[in-house]
């Protein structure tokens, strides 16, 4: 081992560093640097990067959309038609669970599970529907995959926020189900804090691709 | 001298998995168990060294295939292989080297090595960092399945000459393709790891100006990774949508269904280009901490070699273009780019040979200067090997920024240039990184001799194999040609760079040959054999399991130098408890 230690208590002088090792030093004193917590946690970190990675992705997948875009003298092609009632509905629900993933996570740091757990039952609702509207969008755009690049575009964006929108809904059922069983409190609510930023996130998400796929394409 | 002890708080091993795994970071936290879950469990030393394990396995696979490459190309009208064939051979030579060898390998060393630099117990999230590793052997798996199911012909960055074209069909390269996303996938997630334990699990007083060279080049090169290997996940995406549903985003042109092939040469070097920037910048934080622990000094204006770093892991994106030939009109803006982040490069070369000289100064000074001698240590002989590649690949960068549009792109000049930098600078340093931390990995030392004749060949290599790419670039040799006829001018420089493949495939098989001769028979090392200036040679060489019983106090960069220079004065014992491996510090 390099470093000699003694017990708390010892007040006999440290051993001897042997050839080769360092002497230890008490950390504690002399420090000058300040010694401040972040108050972020490592798993909200963990996620917030995961965040920015994954916009990246995003990013690219809307790059190539507007690079395909851009190029084309009519988008979407002539004989699509893009709807604004489902889209339209997806995003009032969006907002919706935005309001609801909140209400869980505030009712978790003020100690009451139960409004966290409906709060977050109530998102884990918002979320199904959502992935439910989107799979209407798929069944009823009269358009397909292999139409042209708008349909390609059109699945893989849609697809790319309904992953989101699932996966974020698995975790909140998860962490939902923990604040039931009474596992987070106002001082330990991390995990609920992670995956409450994952949920806005993926509403970033819908909010990017609705723009690129509706707002910014002539209407039918 | 005092001590701190950690008492019944230091972190043993007994402590559980699952606490290291879940908790924040605390002094009560457990260190992460030796046995897990995970084959091989969750301790980062463990998963760090299979990460490097993976990585020379692909190494050498690659290092095989480019020795027929170069065997082919020997002299002219060579039979040993025909074009299919060679094409497949560069194919999976680049993904073998690029994206199954320097990733996993440079991931695995900073895996093992920045918890330690850092005074930290463990990783951020040991879990995921073995679930990162299992998912690197599986894409592996993948990768090497795919050559026995389709003859893959499209080069590393799958766009040979577009992915719709011809040769880009068969189940094959569902494998390939999948293989890859999966192992970027992996390199995303142990890089967010790497730089959350970073952020979070440094020890007090270790603010981040006083973090090791190393370790701010991961924090840097790991925030390059997870900002540009998900842009290269997304162009994947697409692809396999194109593949399986028809789709239409690389297929087809414009115009008609839509779709455009050229998007993908531009998302995949937006990604790629500074990806290999990323690959490189571990090695000069391994250099820079040779440096300055065989100097004996901390480094000559440290915190703007430090400033120079985030400068190549910010500037590595703005070079990206100089690679697509369908950019012409953009490229030159791109040059700039490409010019321009191999400056701050330029900038901690000359703050190395700074350190060296006022080392030198300070011997004369004290009038130590040629005491010692001996025989140089391998990790300085591969330093001063890194620094001699990586001037040549700056160079070669230069030139070939400054011919921006020009065929210096599109010749063997650039194949020369990028292996010159991104593999043969990295390659070293990261060979350089495990001679110089081999008693923090095995608690031995890798053996002297066999490491100053494997340094030889392995620099050698490097240098008698690219450097006459150069000249092939010049002679505006193709870069996918599989044969060429006698009366060319290129058979010279293609004989020399083929005996350099082969020096450097000895150089190759010398480092994994002084690896198992070091890891198995090689002199047990101190725990601080080199005088070294950071946390990890505080600690027993192996560290144990939770890494650290005690810790030194930090006052600087360098808390071990400083405890050299400058002991601290015999005070009364101090008896608090100091949290080993606590939470960080802003």
């Amino acid at each position: 081992m390099a470093l000699a230690t003694t017990s708390p208590s010892s007040t006999t002088p440290a051993v001897p560093s042997p050839a080769g090792s360092v002497p230890a030093v008490p950390s504690a004193a002399g420090t000058e640097a300040p010694t401040r917590r972040d108050p972020r946690s490592p798993n909200v970190l963990g996620v917030l990067l995961f965040v920015v990675a994954d916009a990246m992705a995003l990013a690219a997948l809307l790059a190539l959309y507007f690079g395909i875009k851009n190029g084309s003298s009519r988008w979407p092609p002539s004989g699509v038609s893009v709807g604004t009632y489902i889209p339209t509905v997806i995003t009032i629900t969006a907002v919706l669970s935005f309001f609801s993933a909140q209400w869980g996570y505030f009712s978790v740091r003020r100690n009451d599970p139960r409004n966290a757990a409906v709060g977050m039952a109530l998102t884990v609702i918002f979320g199904l529907a959502i992935a439910n509207l989107e799979w209407q969008a798929f069944v009823r755009a009269g358009f397909s995959v292999d139409d042209h690049a708008y349909g390609t575009l059109y699945f893989l964006l849609i697809g790319y926020h309904m992953a989101h929108v699932l996966a974020a809904t698995v975790l909140l059922a998860l962490v939902a189900m923990r604040a039931l069983a009474g596992h987070f409190s106002a001082s330990d609510y991390e995990p609920v804090r992670a995956v409450t930023i994952f949920w806005h996130y993926s509403g970033a998400v819908w909010f990017a691709v609705m723009t690129a796929l509706f707002l910014l394409s002539r209407h039918g | 001298m005092t001590t701190t002890d950690t008492g019944s708080e230091a972190s043993g091993p007994e402590a559980s998995a699952a606490d290291a795994a879940d908790d924040a970071p605390g002094p009560t936290d457990g260190a992460p168990s030796p046995t897990g879950a995970w084959p091989g469990g969750v301790d980062h030393k463990v998963v760090g060294k299979l990460f490097l394990l993976l990585a020379l396995l692909f190494l050498l696979a690659g290092g095989v295939l480019a020795v027929v490459m170069r065997s082919q190309l020997a002299g002219p009208d060579v039979d040993l292989v025909t074009d299919r064939s060679y094409r497949q051979l560069f194919t999976l030579h680049g993904v073998f080297t690029v994206f199954f060898f320097l990733m996993p390998a440079w991931v695995g060393l900073a895996t093992i090595m920045v918890p330690l630099q850092i005074g930290a117990f463990r990783l951020a999230f040991p879990r995921l960092q073995a679930f990162a590793l299992w998912l690197t052997a599986a894409a592996g798996g993948l990768v090497v399945a795919a050559p026995f199911v389709t003859r893959l012909t499209t080069g590393w960055a799958l766009s040979a000459p577009v992915p719709e074209g011809r040769r880009f069909r068969g189940d094959g390269y569902d494998l390939l393709v999948l293989g890859i996303g999966l192992l970027l996938v992996a390199m995303v997630v142990a890089a967010i790891n790497l730089i959350v334990t970073v952020l979070k699990f440094r020890a007090p007083a270790l603010t981040l100006k006083r973090v090791p060279m190393f370790t701010w080049s991961v924090l840097v090169s790991s925030s390059v990774l997870i900002l540009a290997l998900p842009v290269i996940i997304a162009g994947l995406l697409a692809m396999t949508v194109d593949r399986h549903y028809s789709g239409h985003v690389f297929n087809g042109f414009t115009g008609s269904r839509g779709g455009n092939p050229l998007l993908w040469p531009r998302l995949f070097w937006f990604g790629a280009y500074p990806a290999l920037w990323a690959l490189l910048l571990p090695a000069l934080g391994v250099i820079a901490e040779i440096v300055a622990v065989f100097s004996g000094r901390p480094l000559v204006a440290r915190h703007r070699a430090m400033a120079a770093m985030a400068a190549i892991g910010v500037l590595s994106f703005a070079g990206w273009g100089s690679e697509v030939p369908s950019l012409e009109r953009a490229r030159p803006v791109f040059a700039v780019g490409a010019l321009l982040v191999l400056l701050p490069v330029a900038s901690l070369m000359m703050g190395w040979v700074l350190t060296v000289v006022a080392a030198r100064r300070d011997r004369v000074r004290r009038g130590t200067e040629g005491a010692g001698g001996g025989s140089p240590n391998p990790s300085v002989l591969h330093a001063l090997g890194f620094v001699s590649v990586l001037a040549a690949g700056l160079g070669a960068g230069a030139l070939s920024a400054l011919n921006a549009g020009g065929r210096l792109h599109e010749n063997y000049w650039a194949v020369g240039q990028q292996h010159l930098l991104f593999f043969g600078a990295s390659t070293i340093g990261l060979v350089a990184g495990l001679y110089y931390w081999a008693p923090k990995l095995w608690g031995r030392l890798l053996p002297p001799r066999l490491g100053a004749l494997e340094a030889l060949a392995l620099v050698g290599g490097v240098h008698l194999a690219f450097l006459p790419m150069l000249v092939l670039g010049l002679q505006d040799m193709g870069v996918h040609l599989s044969s060429y006829p006698g009366d060319d001018e290129w058979q010279p420089a293609n004989l020399v760079a083929t005996g350099g493949a082969f020096v450097l495939g000895l150089g190759a098989l010398l480092v994994v040959l002084a690896l198992v001769v070091g890891a198995i028979r090689g002199r047990r090392a101190g725990d601080d054999p080199w005088g070294g200036h950071t946390l990890e040679w505080a600690t027993a060489s192996p560290p144990p399991p939770h890494n650290f019983d005690s810790m030194p106090e930090i006052r600087s960069e360098a808390p071990l130098l400083d405890l050299k220079l400058a002991p601290p004065p015999p005070g009364p014992e101090v008896t608090s408890r100091t949290p080993v491996g606590a939470g960080a510090v802003s």
